[in-house]
This record gives structure tokens, sequence and C-alpha cells, in this order.
């Protein structure tokens, strides 16, 4: 036991060290990055801080893109996904095997081999620069995933409730509405946070369709503020950008902890 | 009626999974570049035999498999540790957990950039370290030999958790009873972990392996933003080779050719480590280890 205590605790500080030396790093003052073991009295300072906050376009834009995209993929998908969820879950034959297969082998795909012809769509509607259009392939490549998870909440409901139902003369929307989805909201929670995790990171496609600065998503953003060059990145104001930028999914890990959980690992059981 | 609500769903996976697939393959018989005017014109399979015949196509390939192996590997048993580890009656479970699952939750840009600067020579910590005890600098990143080291290291940071979690709920799975039982029949612990969890976690260590092998394989994020594929091309993978093709040299005829094959060989890569792990399990017993 004291054993597993000590590699736990080893393991801990392995997952938190290269964010705590981004903290440490932020607080440093030019001159002290050159030397980051030399303790003296001025080595600390907020001006990574402040130089962030006050590029332009503003850092907190970046986030604000993020969440929008973020937040309207996660609707897309859900509006998308319950009703082709909820139609897989009462077919119960060699179809829906067959898309289930389809629907796993999507889910594992390494979708950045995709990124040439999405970004062809893209130029051929015109849908670059637009935080918007952007949503349209998260929520696709979200798809396999989210229909994974909800089919199986859908088929984990008892048959005899929604027969009940049928009976009282509901409707299939007023079924969803106040029967079904109620019982599968745990399974849609989960969902919902693995699609808005996903959209929030996703950096291929976004660095393909957008190009304005103030239409930047957080990830391309930050590679775009490293520059190209691997003499010239601005460290200490790059690790003050990661330490704002790492805050909201901070607090997305510690509150949804277990809804992450439950979703990759339902995914994992029942995909 | 119930088949209309699969419609939407439908068309948005087949715009977006099946129709690339179909246009790569149209584009890979086709030149499509700055000489041709971005016009695609049909060329003979000329893209295939140039691709067969690209050195760094192959180096790229090799650089890539390396890397997935390597990674994949250490991915597993460290997950494998961390799940046993978690799988113990902690006080503060949730905590560990969350705390486990924030490298996997962070962007791998900003992630990759923060590991770029740990391992920055000579101002980075490793290099500082190195230079108190009085070694030279170990320039990680710039030594052609040794980069790809440094983007191993990042992606089993990184992804590590989300195997461990994946693992873990296999864990969770099992009876205690079952581990009870054996111990009660005279099993050792070590026994009992090669012919009780072993065998039971088999799916989901499958899962894991499948999965990470399949994204490893395509990796971009990390070694675009870590080294840019440098120095000298030697972290290169297959997809940042296919993305400078269609973005740098703008020739999406070749790049589709390349996206191709890579997908063709990862089916191949992932049906051939799902045979091999299938048979390892199942002939476990006779191995007698």
């Amino acid at each position: 036991m004291k054993l597993n205590k000590t590699l736990i605790i080893f393991i801990l500080i392995w997952s938190l060290l290269p964010l705590g030396w981004q903290l440490y790093t932020s607080f440093s003052t030019p001159e002290a990055l050159t030397q980051p073991f030399i303790f003296s009295p001025n080595r600390w300072t907020f001006e990574n801080y402040l130089q962030i906050l006050n590029s332009n376009p503003p850092f907190w834009k970046y986030l604000l893109n993020s969440l929008i995209v973020g937040l309207l993929s996660t609707a897309i998908t859900l509006i998308i996904a319950v009703p082709a969820s909820y139609s897989l879950s009462k077919s119960n034959n060699r179809f829906s095997k067959l898309s289930k297969l389809f629907l796993a082998g999507s889910a594992m795909f390494p979708y950045v081999i995709l990124f040439l012809s999405l970004l062809e769509v893209a130029r051929k509607f015109n849908l670059g620069n637009n935080l918007l259009a952007i949503c349209i392939p998260y929520s696709a490549l979200s798809m396999p995933l989210a229909i994974l998870l909800l089919t199986a909440a859908f088929k984990d409901i008892p048959k005899d409730l929604e027969e009940a139902s049928v009976l009282e003369g509901l409707t299939l929307f007023q079924r969803l509405r106040w029967i079904l989805l109620p019982l599968i909201k745990p399974s849609i929670a989960s969902t919902a946070i693995l699609v808005f995790l996903f959209s929030w990171n996703e950096y291929p496609i976004a660095l393909t369709w957008i190009s304005k600065s103030e239409l930047l998503t957080l990830p391309v953003a930050m590679a775009r503020l490293a520059g190209s060059s691997v003499y010239e990145v601005p460290y200490g104001a790059y690790a003050a950008a990661t330490v704002i930028g790492s805050i909201p999914l901070l607090m997305i890990v510690l509150i949804f902890q277990r809804q992450i959980v439950s979703g990759l690992t339902q995914g994992a059981v029942k995909g | 009626m119930n088949y209309l609500l699969l419609i939407p769903a439908t068309l948005l996976l087949l715009l977006v999974f099946g129709f690339p697939l179909i246009r790569y393959f149209w584009l890979s018989l086709h030149a499509s570049s700055v000489l041709t005017g971005l016009e695609p014109i049909y060329n003979n399979g000329a893209n295939w035999i140039r691709l067969i015949s690209d050195g760094r196509f192959w180096q790229d390939l090799y650089q890539t498999s390396r890397f997935a192996v390597f990674s994949v590997g250490i991915e597993m048993i460290l997950a494998l540790v961390i799940a046993l580890l978690l799988n113990n009656e902690w006080k503060s479970k949730q905590i560990y957990r969350s705390i486990t699952l924030l490298p996997w939750a962070l962007p791998t840009t900003i992630m990759a950039l923060s590991w770029r600067w740990i391992f920055n020579t000579p101002y980075g910590p490793i290099d500082q370290i190195l230079n108190l005890i009085g070694f030279n600098n170990l320039n990680i990143l710039s030594n052609p030999s040794l980069a790809w080291v440094g983007t191993v290291i990042a992606d089993v940071w990184k992804t590590t958790p989300f195997i461990a979690l994946i693992l873990l709920a296999g864990l969770q799975t099992i009876p205690v009873d079952l581990y009870e039982a054996f111990r009660l029949e005279g099993g050792s612990p070590k026994q009992s972990f090669l012919y009780i969890t072993l065998p039971l976690l088999k799916p989901y260590l499958l899962l894991g392996l499948i999965f990470r092998l399949a994204q490893a394989f395509g990796v971009f994020d990390l070694i675009q933003v870590m080294t840019g594929g440098g120095p000298a091309s030697s972290t290169e993978s297959l997809a940042i080779y296919s993305y400078l093709n269609a973005m740098r040299f703008l020739d999406f005829g070749y790049s589709s050719t390349i996206m191709l094959a890579s997908f063709m060989i990862l089916i191949f890569v992932c049906l051939s480590a799902y045979i091999v792990t299938i048979t390892i399990t199942n002939n476990f017993r006779r191995y007698k280890l």
C-alpha cells in the first residue's frame, strides 16, 4: 500500500508538472527565463499576463470563439444524433450491427486525413473564415461517438415504459420530450461534454478553414502565437496564455469529471 | 417513419467521412497542382508510381510507425499500471482521477508548445538541470536522431490518461469475488493477474490499442507544433507530409495519394494488431507465462 501511494503521487506529479512549469514560467521576467533555477527577489512579474490581455485581438476573443464553436457544435450534434440514435435503438437486426461497426470505425478514424477534402468543400461553398460553418464538420466528426453512446442509452430503457406511453396516445415527439430524454439525461451530458472538448481542442480543420486573426479558435491562436520560428517564441507571454487558456478546461474537468469518465468508458464498453 | 430520423446523420456522415475518401481516390489518379493551374488532369497513375519511388514517403512511413509503436507501446503499459493503481479504494479517488485526466483534456497544440519549452536548449528545465550536474545540453528537439524521442514523451504524457480510463472501466467490470475465490484456491497475486485480470481485460486492451494505434498513425497536431516535422524532417509524419504537399507545394493530387495510402496502411496495421493480440491472448495459458 505504501508503494502504491508513492506511485500514485508520482503519477499525479508527472501529470501536473508540465502545467506547473508553464505557471512558473508565466510569472517570470525575461531575464529570469534564462536562469530558471536562480532565485532573486525581482524575478517575478505580471508583465506576461498584461501583454496577453492587451494584445490585438485581445486574448479573451479566442476563448470566446472556442466557446461559440464548442457550444454550437454540441447543440448541432445532439439535435441530429438523438433522433438517429432513437431510430437505431429500435432496429435490432443486421442493419443496426453493421451501422454500429461503421460508427465505431469512424470514431477511431484519424480524421486529420480528411482535412484536404473538407477544405475543398469549404472553398467551394465559401465556408472559410466562418465560425458557424466550422461547426458542421465538428458535429459530423463527433457524430459517430455521440450516436454510439446515445443508442446504448436508449437501449437501456425498459420497453414497457415506451409501450405504455404509446397506449396513452403520446406522439413520438412527446414521448421523446417527456419520457425518454429525461431518462437518458446522464448519457446526454457525457456526450455533450465530450463533443464540447473535441470542438474546443480541434486543430487541423480550424487551421485550414480560418485565417482571419479575430476568428481564430484557441488552439490555432496559440500555435500562431508561437510563430513558425523555433527561436523566437515569446515563452513568457506564451506561458501566460497557456495558463489562461487552461483554466476553463481545468474547471470543466474538475466539475464534469464523472460525466467525462462515464462517457469515455460507456463508449468503450458499448462501442 | 423510424428510418427517416436517420437521414440527417447519415447524410452528414457520408459528406464528411465518405465523400473525402472517394474524392481522394479520384484525385490520386489526377495531376492537380500549380503546374496544371489546379485543374485536375488524368495522369495514368503517375502519382502512385511517384509514391512508390519517393524516398521521403518511405522515410515518413518509417518515422510514423516508429512514433506509433513506441508511444502506443509505452502508453499501454503505463496506462495498465495507472488503471490498477486507481482501481484501489482511495479516499480522494475523484481528485486523483481528475488530475490524471487533465493532460488528455487540454488542447494538444497548447501542450505541444509547453513541451517544446521544457525541452528548450539551453533554457528549458531539462537542459538546466543537466547543466547544473555538469553535463552538456541535451539539445533533444534540435538533434535529428533524438527529436522523435521528445515527441514520444509528450504524446505519452498527453494520451496515457485516456487508455488508463478505458482500462479502469474494464477493471471495474471484474467481480471482486473472482479474485477472492482464486485466492482461496491458493492462487498467487501474480497468477490472479495473469489468469483473471488480463483475460477479462482483453476487450478493453484491444480497444485502447486499436484506437491509439489509429490516432498515433495519423499524428499531426503534436508534431506540427512541437517540431514542425524537423529537424531535417526527422520527426515528419505521413499526415505532416501530405499537409505540406497540399498547403505548401500546392500539389493536391499527390497529397491525396499520400493520404489514401496512409489510410490503407492504417487499416492493414490495425487489422494485424487485432489478429496478433487475439492470437497471443488466446494462447496465453499454453505459454505458461
